[in-house]
């Protein structure tokens, strides 16, 4: 009697056991952890003035032309070009998050972390070979290009290319813009909606002329949604300043080109 | 013992009847599919002669019940040959309010053609529809919505 | 040795790089509304008191609709008058800029009112506060009952001005305002202001109204009512008051609309049981069927040139949206999407045609291009139907209803606003409940 009451016991205990064992919720599912990418924190700021590099700008132009924008997945790379704090250019110090465009108002899902990476930097992502035999050589003549500086600015003011301004200050100037320029709603999608604006500086980041490059398409009858979206960006310039500008190189970015393009966020 | 089993039994017979009570009572409350099949909102012309049909959802065919009482009503009106009549088509709030109307219309048109085929002469039945604007039960809930999607026949004189 | 040939090296690849300019590409910024004074209308004191107009109180008043209007919109952010530092009568003639800059203001909006002679002169000024400069500079007259109006179609300048876009604001909304039990509805047809001001009842409510329009001209309104219990199309003259049946057919006719050119009214028409499209022409009474088929065809809406008619039929088994030229011919289905689609609405713009959808028990308004591509659901709700466009052909307006409990208590209808971008839903302020709206094209072109 006591027998058959303990194999009772025991078997019913084995198949409570193994039920709760297999209910899903007693379950643990092994964490799916990303794999880990080393980033290579390397200023960037002096880096990317290779003085001489004209591979890598051929395939920068190369990449602009084409205006694709490929998404990069792997996070960690585009946290190099983060928006930055104010000050420039001291890229990989430790960066707030910060939200460039109140995207309530826009439907899709933008990514501003990723899409900030710029061309070179995406670049950078599929050719690592050649950008780092580029890194290698610019080593080498990190001591000349100090002298040689001096001399550019006095003969060749105009002649300063990759962009003349470090990836964090493009990054930096584009993001203080963003904030600035209200995009106007009611334009139509329309891929010819490109306002350019030349601007002279001064040094403290003032604006001292603005020059709207095709004016005289602002007064023409049909291109009403043209001058509206001038004006904005005309704003957004004024209210900006004064602009965030590098503390350096006053020769290199006095004149500025800023080219504006609403078709991305238009294309809700 | 045998006391036992006749206890057994009575308890089951009675948990049995109770089942089937219920079955009964969400008869007459209740829908066949889509269908309203109750008789509560049910009006009468004459006695055994139900006033109105009903329909399923976005539908505006006649059920093998409709037609029966279609018939009812047809005989109603070959027995009274002065009584004219207006057939209200009407819908329930679930779709588009010009849909309705058109659909309140079709059901009712419906009914009509059905009675002009037992008989009735066209003269003496005028259509209408309300679409959704006329509910029976004016509650949101499917059985209302089943209520509400009905063809009434109504005196006109 | 090594040093010099790197150096003239550098120097050499430095010219063949010509390019001066720096070129940043500026391709994002925020959406947020801009931030515009609204200065309140400087008043002239030689201005005199008309009938129940307070004078004095007219350049306030005009400055808070203004700002109503643009606050609607979800573009513009009216600043709080409470900061603001001129006076009115200086602000518009030569605004401190720096002072309105200082309350982050980007635009600014002055003006002036007189009223004498029983006309009253309206001039106003929209300044752009970064560039410091003048805007716009306009002045019009009209007579001082308008006061409502001017400050519409000052909205309306500025709108277009700062957004490149036709404006909305001197519009005027029709609509069947409700009350009662759900299952006894008292409904009457009623007309206001888009801003919701201004409502006025057209009808007594004795018998049912649904589904009213108005012509281009916005002096007809077209509608369904059951006068006598007999459900028919009617014509309403606004101003006089005057209705007058549209043909009297022996079946049912409802849904109308006027063509663009407000020569013909086109309807669902019922001819041996049948639902079909007919025009009537409004001055010859000709009617003309334009679909023939044993399925439902309603709800028919043109497009704005005329060419095309968009409607609802169920010839496939569901309530779907069809597209054919306005002689009837050339018939295409446009959306196939899971679900019912009704109330095709083109709009004025004839780029895009709204639309209800139910699917799943829930009712959805959505857009999509006129061949059916392209559909975007705006918004969705256990009932809502009926959009109808602004004149602009960015806003829609449709209507909603609640659930009801069991006695049907609980129930309510309102009328809701959309932009195109499925932004700034929000609830339209009428008296009553609300539903059938049918938004004017502007009053003042």
């Amino acid at each position: 009697m006591i027998r058959s009451l303990i194999y009772s016991i025991s078997f019913h205990a084995v198949i409570i056991l193994l039920t709760i064992l297999s209910l899903p919720f007693m379950l643990r599912q092994p964490i799916d952890l990303p794999p880990i990418i080393s980033v290579d924190f390397i200023q960037i700021s002096d880096k990317t003035n290779i003085p001489y590099a004209p591979k890598a700008r051929k395939v920068i132009e190369k990449v602009k032309e084409e205006e694709k924008r490929v998404v990069s997945e792997q996070a960690p790379p585009s946290a190099k070009a983060k928006e930055k704090p104010d000050r420039i250019p001291m890229p990989d110090d430790k960066k707030e998050e910060k939200q460039l465009v109140k995207k309530k108002q826009n439907p899709e899902e933008v990514e501003p972390k990723i899409r900030q990476s710029s061309e070179f930097e995406k670049k950078e992502i599929i050719d690592t070979n050649q950008i780092a035999a580029l890194i290698d050589k610019a080593k080498q003549e990190e001591a000349l290009t100090e002298k040689t500086s001096s001399k550019l600015t006095q003969s060749s003011v105009k002649n300063s290319f990759a962009t003349g301004l470090t990836l964090s200050q493009e990054d930096a100037l584009r993001a203080q813009i963003f904030g600035c320029w209200s995009i106007p709603l009611g334009l139509p999608y329309d891929d010819n909606l490109l306002v350019r604006i030349k601007l002279k500086l001064k040094k403290d980041g003032t604006i001292m002329k603005s020059e709207i490059l095709d004016h005289e398409r602002m007064n023409r009858p049909n291109q009403k949604f043209y001058k509206i979206l001038a004006e904005s960006a005309l704003r957004a310039v004024r209210i900006c300043q004064p602009l965030k500008v590098p503390t350096t190189g006053y020769e290199k970015w006095k004149d500025l080109q800023l080219n504006f393009n609403p078709t991305e966020m238009l294309k809700g | 013992m045998k006391f036992k089993i006749n206890l057994r039994t009575v308890i089951l017979v009675l948990l049995a009847s109770f089942a089937l009570s219920a079955c009964a009572t969400q008869k007459k409350a209740g829908m066949e599919g889509d269908v309203y099949t109750g008789s509560e909102t049910v009006k009468y012309l004459a006695s055994g002669v139900p006033d109105r049909v009903f329909f399923a959802t976005n539908k505006s065919s006649l059920t093998t019940k409709s037609r029966d009482t279609l018939r009812k009503q047809a005989t109603y009106l070959r027995k009274n040959k002065n009584l004219n009549i207006t057939i209200e088509g009407h819908a329930d709030e679930r779709g588009t309010r010009e849909y309705n109307l058109a659909l309140g219309e079709r059901r009712a048109n419906a009914a009509k053609d059905y009675l002009m085929t037992y008989g009735v002469s066209g003269n003496r039945i005028s259509v209408i529809s309300y679409g959704k604007e006329k509910p029976v039960n004016t509650a949101s809930t499917p059985l209302a919505w089943s209520q509400n999607r009905r063809s009434v026949t109504v005196k006109v004189n | 040795m090594y040093k010099l040939i790197l150096i003239s090296l550098i120097l050499f690849l430095n010219t063949t790089f010509a390019n001066s300019l720096i070129k940043v590409d500026i391709t994002r910024g925020n959406l947020d509304p801009l931030p515009i004074a609204v200065s309140p209308l400087h008043v002239d004191p030689k201005s005199e008191n008309r009938e129940n107009i307070k004078v004095k109180e007219l350049g306030d008043k005009i400055s808070k609709i203004i700002e109503n209007n643009f606050r609607s919109t979800g573009l513009f952010n009216p600043l709080a008058k409470d900061a603001f530092v001129q006076k009115p009568d200086i602000a518009h003639l030569k605004p401190r800029f720096e002072d309105w800059r200082l309350i982050k203001a980007q635009a600014l909006v002055t003006g002036k009112i007189i009223v004498k002679d029983e006309k009253l002169k309206v001039e106003f000024r929209l300044w752009d506060l970064t560039a410091s400069k003048e805007m716009i500079a306009l002045a019009f007259t009209t007579t001082p009952s308008n006061w409502r109006r001017v400050a519409h179609i000052i909205s309306d300048k500025i709108y277009e001005r700062l957004t490149g876009e036709d404006g909305y604001f001197d519009t005027r909304i029709i609509y069947v305002a409700e009350s009662g039990p759900k299952d006894k509805r008292v409904k009457k047809l009623a007309i206001m202001d888009q801003d919701g001001a201004n409502t006025k009842y057209l009808t007594l409510g004795n018998e049912l109204v649904l589904t009213p329009r108005f012509n281009p001209a916005n002096q007809l309104v077209t509608y369904l009512s059951y006068f006598r219990n007999l459900p028919r199309v009617y014509l309403l003259d606004i101003e006089t008051g005057v209705q007058e049946v549209v043909g009297n057919f022996p079946g049912m006719t409802f849904a109308p609309r006027f063509s663009p050119d407000g020569k013909q009214i086109i309807m669902r028409f019922a001819k041996a049981g049948n639902s079909d499209i007919a025009t009537m022409d409004l001055e010859s009474r000709v009617v003309e069927r334009i679909t023939d088929h044993s399925s439902i065809d309603t709800s028919p809406s043109y497009s704005p040139d005329g060419k095309y008619i968009a409607f609802n039929s169920d010839r496939s088994g569901l309530q779907q949206i069809y597209v054919m030229k306005s002689d009837g011919s050339n018939v295409k289905r446009v959306t196939f999407g899971n679900g019912l689609y009704g109330t095709p609405v083109w709009s004025p713009r004839g780029d895009l045609i709204a639309f209800t959808k139910v699917r799943k028990g829930r009712f959805y308004i959505g857009v999509m291009r006129v061949d059916g591509t392209g559909e975007r659901l705006l918004t969705e709700n256990f009932y809502q139907e009926a959009p109808s466009w602004s004149p602009n052909g960015r806003v829609l307006v449709f209507y909603r209803e609640t659930k009801s409990g069991e006695k049907g208590e609980g129930f309510s209808a309102k009328l809701w606003s959309i932009d195109i971008t499925g932004y700034n839903e929000r609830k339209i302020k009428t008296e009553t409940d609300a539903s059938d709206p049918s938004w004017s094209s502007l009053l003042s072109k």
